[in-house]
């Protein structure tokens, strides 16, 4: 089905009113969804117990926390809005026993993709709050700057992990709120860093990577929106042993996300946030994506697919990855 | 704006190179999409037509985000600790902007206040803070409601306005002063040059739409500080990140680490932040375990604790936090949000 | 890579304390004579093996990492190793895609009356990480000795 604006207000009519009813029947404690943001183009979470404030609940292409994120540290029964990629970690997160089941209602959003504004910044090279609109109709991105109107495809704007997208509509959930969409099927398109580290050598290849992270500052943004990484206590924050030195130095910096990035490998759906919030422009997905395919490879394993498969390093078969031992 | 001089863009990397001959000039640069402060390549002015504000605030020169304090080596007799080599060039750093610039002043009375910090003090004494007055802001800027604004001079010891074909430049400080007057390249600016600047400044003022009342922004904190249900709510979207402390000109929180191998090494001190649950976990356990008590603390520290020390609220309206915040956390809302101190329960 | 010919690679064995670890000391007590080169980490099953442990002994500077557990079907936990198995191929696959040279971690099942197989082992991954060169990848040439590694600081 073919994104238009009319059918995403209708969407968006629809969560306003299954949630207020949600809040209203008693069945939620609180709901977890998006409202506008502060800033253009942009949305910010809504975690609300107040009928009232459904009414600010919107969808739109700018959608882009993965709201699952907040579920682990919620009580009570939530009524959360998710996305594809966010239902993944839902019910990656129910397989972890880190929230049940009964106590969520998801609010299924069939996602069409989001744009990725750095990308329509980089296009038409402006900044975020200089650029007056930026519309989709159908698979056209329409960016007003001033009188100037330019159009984009979508696999100019779209954020890389949309582009590879393998489950837009999410498959568990309570209410759908639209027809199921689906994948935007770019996935080459949206592999250029991860092809052009591949055609590296090993060692231009780590070379890269210690240079990138020499300017992580140890914000750890990535680490607490994933909703992969949950841990009470982070192995960032051991003491005794400690395992890297706590602060924005190399090679700790890259050691950190190379760790990170084993945790939650058979966790780690893609959602494509820890790229996004990173202030200093390291290309994570670049490693959280390789992680993905090198899971899919190896043990077939998607994660978040459905509730019954077992975790990935819970499980294993018999006769599998047996080259790996010599 | 008496005795201001200008220069014309195409000699302002001629300028730059001058100054190269003294001090070790920085200036806004971009790499990996990050805009920060660089050794400046001896070209590079396209910095005028892009540059709003570096990712990393100024403070990240003088306080940096990790910095040796001093060095543990060992020898047949035991341990000997060494300090940094001292290094004297004097440094330049051209285009901060004013809220950046104004930071350091908040910054200074803390580094200098119960006890005086060698390190950060150190590089203070040994800086050109050469200000850029913004023409740009963005939509994420408050500074006019900080006691600052766009072309604000505190803190500059230069401050350079953009007006055209040429720069504007205007010696602020002493130091920064004798080293616009004595200098060959500057021309004096006419009555024309100091109108232009006039307006392009109020132009810029004006299109600061983001605006918050802090006139009793103090007293309303203290009321509501037992709140618990208020800052619950206020903190319910915050992911107890990083981002809008360690980058925030102000914060000025860190922590210290010895990086040792073999009983050899260093120790270090880094920005530490108190919106991690980590956060001052080193004597026992982080006081606010709670996360609506670490978004209370950061905000309070600002708005509140500050003040009454220091007089002065430490924000700067720079907007990162707003910004760069993973989940569009935005103090000036919570600001705003705040019940009228009568409205209070407590 | 050249290397003098006195360079030798200095590795972390990470053994499984009811078959790998056995099986090493019996080769220590058969007086069977395998490189000097290995120290050894008893853990209690090759199931607790979080790749952590591997790659900060990469960090420490040791050339390369040993993991060795019981024989498929032997684990005294039951399912231990195969999930040792997974994790460890998806942390050499990860790694070599970062670019790390895959041969620096082994893994391996020894049994607790293979000495043999352990000695055989070990001398093989020595003689791979002649080849692959010293573990520059975080930071180079300061290796830490045993005794440093095993605080973990
Ligand atoms: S978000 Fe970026 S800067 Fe922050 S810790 Fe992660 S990689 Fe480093
Ligand atoms: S990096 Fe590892 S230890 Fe840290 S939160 Fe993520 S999964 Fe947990
Ligand atoms: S690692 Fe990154 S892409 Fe993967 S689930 Fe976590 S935040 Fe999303
Ligand atoms: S940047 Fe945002 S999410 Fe991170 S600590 Fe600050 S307010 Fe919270």
């Amino acid at each position: 089905m073919s994104y238009s604006a009319a059918k995403n207000s209708q969407m968006q009519k629809k969560l306003r009113q299954e949630a207020k009813a949600l809040l209203e029947q008693g069945k939620v404690d609180c709901i977890i969804g998006y409202e506008p943001g502060s800033l253009k183009h942009a949305t910010t979470p809504l975690i609300t117990k107040d009928k009232a404030a459904t009414e600010r609940l919107v969808i739109n292409p700018f959608i882009v926390n993965n709201l699952s994120n907040f579920l682990p540290y919620t009580k009570g029964r939530i009524g959360i809005v998710a996305k594809g990629c966010d239902s993944r970690s839902i019910v990656s997160l129910i397989q972890d026993n880190k929230v049940k089941r009964e106590d969520l209602f998801i609010l299924g959003v069939p996602c069409s993709g989001l744009i990725d504004v750095s990308k329509v910044e980089a296009l038409v090279g402006k900044y975020r709050d200089e650029i007056d609109d930026i519309s989709r109709q159908g698979d056209i991105i329409t960016v007003k700057v001033g009188a100037a109107k330019k159009e984009f495809s979508l696999s100019q704007v779209m954020f890389d992990n949309c582009l590879a997208c393998e489950l837009p509509t999410p498959a568990e959930y309570d209410v759908l709120l639209g027809e199921p969409t689906s994948p935007i099927g770019a996935a080459a398109e949206s592999a250029g860093k991860l092809d052009e580290l591949k055609a590296m050598t090993a060692a231009q290849r780590w070379a890269f990577w210690q240079n990138e992270f020499r300017r992580c500052t140890r914000c750890y943004a990535c680490r607490n929106v994933c909703p992969a990484c949950y841990c009470k206590r982070c192995f960032v924050d051991e003491t005794e042993p400690q395992w890297l030195a706590p602060m924005p130095q190399e090679p700790d910096n890259l050691m950190f996300q190379i760790i990170r990035n084993l945790h939650v490998s058979g966790r780690c759906t893609d959602c494509g946030e820890c790229e996004r919030t990173c202030p200093v422009n390291i290309p994570l997905r670049a490693l959280t994506r390789d992680m993905y395919d090198i899971v899919d490879e190896l043990f077939e394993f998607k994660s978040g697919m459905d509730t019954k498969t077992q975790p990935l390093l819970t499980a294993y078969e018999v006769d599998e990855a047996e080259d790996l031992v010599k | 704006m008496a005795d201001s001089k200008k220069v014309r863009k195409e000699d302002l990397a001629g300028l730059l190179t001058e100054w190269s001959r003294d001090y070790a000039v920085l200036a806004p640069s971009r790499a990996d999409g990050v805009a920060r402060m660089a050794a400046w390549d001896g070209e590079d002015i396209s910095f005028l037509d892009w540059y709003r504000n570096t990712i990393n605030p100024v403070k990240s020169l003088f306080l940096p985000p990790v910095e040796e304090m001093f060095s543990i080596s060992r020898n047949e007799r035991g341990h000997r600790i060494e300090l940094p080599p001292k290094d004297d060039t004097g440094c330049l750093v051209f285009g901060v902007r004013p809220c950046d610039a104004r930071s350091l002043i908040l910054l200074d009375v803390v580094f200098e206040d119960a006890y005086e910090d060698p390190y950060y003090l150190d590089r203070r004494r040994r800086s050109i803070v050469v200000g850029l007055c913004c023409t740009n802001p963005c939509d994420s800027c408050f500074c006019t409601s900080v006691d600052s604004g766009p072309a604000a001079t505190a803190g500059m010891d230069i401050m350079f306005t953009d007006i055209g074909d040429n720069l504007l430049v205007e010696g602020i400080s002493r130091k920064g002063k004798e080293l616009v007057a004595g200098n060959a390249t500057l021309a004096k600016a006419t009555r024309t040059d100091e109108n232009r600047a006039r307006k392009i400044r109020l132009a810029a003022e004006k299109k600061i739409t983001r605006k918050i009342d802090t006139g009793d922004s103090k007293e309303r904190l203290l009321a509501v500080f037992e709140d618990e249900s208020f800052w619950q709510q206020v903190s319910a979207k915050c992911v107890s990140c990083g981002v809008c402390t360690l980058l925030c000109p102000t914060c000025y929180c860190f922590d210290i680490n010895d990086a040792m191998t073999g009983g050899e090494g260093s120790r270090c001190r880094s920005l530490d932040s108190c919106a991690f649950s980590s956060y001052t976990k080193m004597p026992m356990e982080n006081p606010r375990a709670d996360k609506w008590r670490r978004v209370r603390n950061k905000l309070c520290h600002k708005y509140e604790f500050y003040p009454m020390l220091f007089d002065n609220i430490a924000c700067t309206g720079c907007g990162r936090c707003i910004r760069l915040c993973p989940v569009n956390w935005d103090i000036t809302q919570v600001l705003d949000s705040l019940p009228a101190k009568h409205e209070s329960k407590i | 890579m050249t290397q003098d010919s006195e360079w030798e690679p200095r590795l972390l064995g990470l053994l499984c304390k009811w078959c790998s670890y056995a099986g090493a000391d019996l080769a220590g007590t058969g007086r069977k004579k395998y490189p000097a080169n290995i120290r050894i980490i008893k853990v209690p099953c090759s199931g607790r093996i979080d790749p952590l442990l591997i790659v900060k002994a990469l960090r420490l500077g040791f050339d390369g990492v040993l993991v060795s557990g019981c024989h498929p079907g032997d684990c005294h936990y039951q399912t231990g190793n195969y999930r040792a198995r997974r994790r460890l191929a998806i942390t050499r696959k990860f790694l070599e895609g970062m670019g790390v040279d895959p041969r620096r971690l082994r893994a391996t099942w020894v049994s607790a009356s293979e000495s043999g197989k352990f000695v055989e082992v070990v001398s093989d991954l020595v003689k791979d990480l002649k080849e692959i060169g010293p573990n520059e990848l975080f930071g180079g040439k300061k290796q830490p000795d045993a005794e440093k590694a095993k605080t973990g600081s």
